[in-house]
């Protein structure tokens, strides 16, 4: 079977270049594009191996929603990929009290780069 | 005007200036922001094409793409350049506030700072850690980790792929030294007179980044001096660089 990455980002045109690209190597893809959708998911416990996740959205910052999601135990310790164009010290800081696993800045690399991330962490 | 109101006026004007700073550097630094998502998109779509995703391209498709796509990379190195002089800036203008530090803990948030730089560049940092307990040091946490990730930021920047940087700490006659080695570029003969001048950028760096603000340094080595400590390099070009920096240990008066 193959494996889910949840995608969290707003901007609907990088979320579809994302899914696109994650399909196209055989991941399954569950989107969201804001706090709220978010909730709605994962309360419907699905099966995520990998979250890839936003900063900056429109009605919450990703800090609050991986706090959100923490909070369901079977996402306790699913890997967390930071993807945000936020390079800022207080940021970059926070992302790793959280306990995320990588930080990426979108700008600094490509969707082939991204993918190679998502197996090194979980595998194909 | 008497001497009182002078002082108030001229109070006015910092604050007002205080402000217009404040405002102006989130102005930069959410622009910046929205820049780099439109810049990270058509990075994506552009290296879609270049891949065939979306059809084979002939010869000339291909090599326009792979103009469009470096020209892309570097407006998303500007944009980038412009998000780390404002964020300087904003620790520089900042009165100094000395703290007790465990460097350590200081020089591993800074190596993870950089860690998607690094990546992306192929460059591996290694944090060669001391065997024995260092003592604390006094210094401002913020200003300093401007000094440690200047340092980190060339000596990545300057790097050949595949390369590694390491980066060591030790006591040494009540100052602990931290230097940063790599594998790079190195220094010109000529360069290694006005390095730490401001806006100076030396002729091999400007060849293998064309970017650049000549201020990382400068900056760095005033804060080291502020904190009583000193900053010099040693460099061979085509070889590497490793820059050293020396403070004063924090020893408690008992």
């Amino acid at each position: 079977m193959s494996k889910t990455i949840f995608i969290v980002e707003d901007d609907l045109f990088l979320q579809g270049l994302e899914a696109t690209k994650l399909k196209k190597e055989g991941f399954s893809v569950i989107t969201a594009g804001s706090g709220k959708d978010v909730s709605d998911i994962i309360a419907k416990k699905p099966t995520i191996d990998l979250i890839l996740l936003d900063l900056m959205l429109p009605d919450m910052d990703g800090f609050e929603i991986l706090k959100m999601i923490r909070k369901e135990s079977s996402f306790l310790n699913t890997p967390v990929i930071v993807f945000s164009n936020l390079s800022e010290d207080k940021d970059i800081e926070k992302a790793k009290s959280v306990g995320i696993t990588e930080f990426m800045i979108k700008s600094n690399f490509n969707l082939d780069e991204l993918t190679d991330k998502v197996r090194e962490l979980i595998g194909k | 005007m008497d001497k009182d109101t002078e002082i108030k006026s001229l109070q006015d004007k910092i604050e007002k200036l205080t402000k217009l700073q404040s405002i102006r550097s989130d102005i930069v630094s959410v622009s910046a922001h929205q820049i780099r998502t439109s810049l990270s998109a058509l990075k994506w779509v552009i290296k879609m094409f270049m891949d065939g995703d979306l059809g084979k391209l002939n010869a000339e498709q291909e090599n326009l793409l792979k103009k469009a796509y470096e020209d892309n990379d570097r407006a998303i190195s500007v944009v980038t350049e412009l998000l780390q002089a404002n964020k300087a800036e904003d620790v520089i203008e900042k009165p100094y506030a000395f703290t007790e530090v465990n460097i350590i803990e200081l020089i591993e948030n800074s190596i993870f700072d950089f860690s998607g730089e690094a990546l992306a560049r192929k460059v591996e940092i290694i944090f060669l850690k001391p065997e024995t307990r260092l003592p604390t040091v006094n210094i401002d946490k913020d200003k300093f980790r401007v000094v440690l990730q200047n340092l980190l930021e060339n000596a990545i920047k300057y790097s050949n792929p595949n390369s590694k940087v390491f980066i060591a700490l030790r006591e040494k006659n009540n100052f602990i030294e931290i230097s940063v080695k790599d594998r790079g570029i190195g220094i010109s003969e000529e360069g290694k007179k006005s390095i730490f001048q401001k806006f100076y950028r030396d002729t091999t760096a400007q060849k293998k980044e064309s970017l650049g603000s000549g201020i990382g340094l400068f900056t760095t080595k005033k804060i080291v001096e502020d904190h009583s400590g000193k900053i010099w390099f040693e460099s061979t070009e085509n070889e590497g660089s490793t820059f050293f920096v020396t403070i004063p240990s924090f020893k408690e008066n008992t």
